[in-house]
């Protein structure tokens, strides 16, 4: 054990400064003011005027050229809507899809990729990663290839002998909306891998090897020292998961256009159909509030819940 | 460490809230003495610059193309655009209520003087007149006159020994021949959404087109009996699985056509260019037909499509622009812009492109035009019913339903419609 030798005498040859409080704490606060401009600002511009548009927008009776005042009847008309309810049930599929299987695969691909030799690891990483740099368009162009009726999918099940399996993935719901989520997790989960490999090699090696000097291996390493360790990692992940699954739009749009018969439309899909299909503009609006509202309750509720408090 | 990890998380999870929105410019550097001209479709580029050589030369005006991203995107910015100084010269737009629906904002020009000179040339024909006109003045000029015909591969037909329809029975009967053969007699679909209405505007146009047109103009229901009997006649085709996959594009189903497994396939001229790309001829290697009506003493029909040619009032160039399009539809010009298309010309002294637009421009001749159901009722009603046709598709014994919603739906929509005018 080693012993710390206290210094007395640096002590009390360090002078202590007294400072006036009284002319301090003003100074400072109003100092803050030019530095917190441009963010809030930036904020201001860019994020509330655009909402606070949408919820005035969404009062009014809109086709684009005319407007007029109709209160809280465009929210009224979207309560009353059925299709609603299956836009709802939609997202909330996308929302627990992409929740559960990018990030659950993001992590365990990093993981294992993690463990490989240098030169493998860098290959899986590769061809994971990859997919994350092409757009949601792009994403949606392919799989489209792969999942249409005459597709790759059903070519190659009925070149094995599972025709039985052929099935026209993208016509009819639910298959139509988890065929999405599928591509859309083909595509996503290399921002998971990302950002969990980034976590890896953040952790203290001494952990690792301490409990590795006690024994601990494989599965009871990784739930126990791991892991736990890779919290604030996962908490970023899942939230980022969340919002972007509430907001998905563009591999639906390119995929079925939230067809056939609005069977696979989201929220996202209903707010843009009725905007710039149908030139509902109030009601589009109305939906897009419902949405934001949708998306930041979510989002502050998970952070509320997974953020430790600073004391 | 802890604190400043969880900051930066915080950050990054809320920063995703924003939901931006990506805006469309319409500003471009159009050549000096030329106007420019906005489509939707980037396969009438070649077409547009073909007949802009002959306009300048004419009118001493260029036209240059430009073209938009997609259909909706296309829309949504020329509407955004048309009540702002940043329109663009001319428009590629659809007629009937589509181009009412501008019209009546008081966005777009008045064309009738220049409809007028054309029509005392001949240049035009005066039947194409009504799908121009809104509230009595015509507001656009007919850009191209495609006719929904059904396509069909006249090889494949003479090997199996079969002649072109004259009659529904006669359809019926090829049709369930070719499929007793493992060849899908129609082509039908959903994808891209639009395609829904295809065989709905043909099945009721050809039991009553005085039906049809009463029906588009929302003076006739969806419940009434002669739609139910559409829908019924139409499931019992669907019912016989003798259609393509819903999700069926328009480009693969010309390359099935090719590949001679599928007989017939509905569908406007304006198709001609995705057999092109699969190097077949018009005439040799694909022929068309007007589809037979149900019953035999039932007015022939045929439903065309034509693509309106729409000056913006606030349009920067608009003197330069009238100057073009008092020569739009002028032979000359009109026979350099349809044979880069390959389809039919609104100018009836326009030689036909090719031999299948000759012979439906034959076959035509006398027969009855209906615009297409896309043109022929409020936007926002056709856009709602192809959803409702769409699952029709899905479970054709949902018709009941369906034709009671398309009627709801069109009971809200000509309401509103009558209300704005």
């Amino acid at each position: 054990m080693t012993q710390t030798i206290a210094r007395p005498d640096r002590l009390t040859s360090r002078p202590r400064i007294v400072r006036p409080r009284s002319s301090t704490q003003p100074v400072g606060r109003a100092a803050s003011i030019p530095f917190l401009a441009p963010a809030v600002i930036f904020v201001g511009v860019l994020l509330v005027y655009p909402f606070l548009a949408s919820v005035w927008s969404s009062l009014f009776d809109d086709n684009g050229f005319t407007q007029r005042f109709v209160g809280l009847d465009n929210f009224g008309k979207l309560v009353a809507d059925p299709i609603l309810a299956r836009s709802l049930l939609n997202t909330l599929m996308w929302v627990v899809g992409t929740l559960v299987l990018p990030v659950v695969l993001g992590l365990a691909i990093a993981v294992a990729s993690n463990s490989l030799s240098r030169r493998w690891g860098a290959f899986v990483r590769g061809a994971i990663v990859l997919p994350y740099a092409i757009s949601g368009s792009a994403t949606a162009a392919l799989w489209h290839f792969l999942l249409e009726s005459h597709g790759a999918v059903n070519q190659v099940l009925n070149t094995v002998g599972l025709g039985g399996l052929t099935t026209s993935w993208l016509l009819n719901w639910p298959q139509n909306t988890l065929s999405m989520i599928v591509a859309s997790t083909w595509q996503a989960t290399g921002f998971s891998v990302i950002l969990f490999l980034v976590g890896l090699q953040s952790i203290p090696r001494d952990t690792v090897e301490a409990a590795s000097i006690d024994g601990a291996g494989g599965w009871r390493m990784f739930a126990s020292i791991i892991f736990p360790q890779l919290r604030p990692v996962t908490v970023v992940v899942v939230g980022m998961a969340l919002v972007n699954s509430l907001k998905s739009f563009d591999i639906i749009w390119v995929l079925t256009q939230g067809g056939p018969a609005r069977t696979s439309e989201t929220l996202a899909l209903t707010m843009y159909r009725e905007t710039f299909l149908l030139f509902h503009v109030g009601y589009g609006s109305a939906v897009a509030v419902l949405l934001t509202v949708i998306v930041i309750a979510a989002a502050w509720l998970y952070l509320r819940t997974q953020l430790p408090r600073v004391r | 460490m802890t604190t400043r990890r969880s900051v930066l998380g915080a950050g990054l999870a809320l920063s995703g809230t924003a939901l931006a929105t990506a805006g469309c410019g319409v500003g471009s550097v159009t050549p000096p003495g030329t106007v420019s001209i906005y489509t939707d479709n980037p396969g009438w580029n070649a077409s547009l610059q073909a007949g802009g050589a002959v306009l300048r030369r004419r009118t001493g005006v260029g036209l240059t193309p430009q073209e938009l991203p997609s259909t909706t995107s296309f829309q949504q910015v020329i509407k955004a655009s048309l009540r702002t100084r940043k329109t663009p010269d001319l428009i590629k737009w659809w007629s009937g209520y589509r181009l009412e629906d501008l019209a009546r904002t008081g966005g777009a020009t008045d064309l009738t003087d220049i409809w007028s000179a054309a029509e005392k040339n001949g240049w035009v024909r005066p039947t194409l007149r009504p799908a121009f006109t809104s509230g009595g003045r015509i507001y656009g000029l007919p850009m191209n006159l495609a006719f929904w015909v059904v396509f069909y591969n006249p090889k494949m037909f003479a090997k199996h020994g079969v002649g072109v329809p004259k009659t529904w029975a006669e359809l019926e009967a090829a049709a369930a021949l070719f499929a007793s053969r493992k060849i899908t007699p129609f082509f039908g679909t959903t994808a891209g959404r639009w395609p829904a209405f295809i065989w709905f505007q043909e099945i009721v146009s050809k039991l009553d087109p005085d039906f049809y047109e009463r029906l588009m103009s929302g003076r006739a229901r969806y419940t009434d009996p002669t739609a139910v009997r559409a829908m019924r006649l139409w499931k019992s085709l669907l019912d016989r699985k003798w259609f393509t996959p819903l999700d069926t594009s328009d480009s693969d189903a010309a390359s099935l056509l090719k590949q001679e497994k599928l007989a017939m396939l509905p569908f406007g001229t304006f198709i001609n260019t995705n057999f092109a790309k699969n190097g077949m001829k018009p005439g040799v290697d694909v022929q068309a037909f007007v589809l037979p009506t149900v019953d035999p003493q039932t007015p022939r029909s045929v439903i065309f499509e034509a693509s309106a040619l729409m000056l913006p009032r606030k349009a920067p160039r608009r003197e330069a622009a009238l100057r073009l399009m008092r020569q739009w539809l002028a032979p000359e010009a009109q026979t350099a812009f349809t044979y880069g298309l390959q389809d039919g010309s609104p100018d009836p002294l326009v030689k036909p492109p090719n031999p299948l637009v000759a012979g439906l421009l034959e076959q035509t001749r006398n027969v009855r035009l209906l615009n297409r159901f896309w043109e022929s009722s409020p936007p926002a009603l056709v856009e709602s019913a192809v959803d409702d046709l769409g699952s029709f598709l899905l479970d054709p014994s949902s018709y009941p339903t369906v034709l009671q919603n398309l009627q709801d739906k069109a009971d809200a929509e000509w309401a509103v419609w009558r209300n704005d005018s």
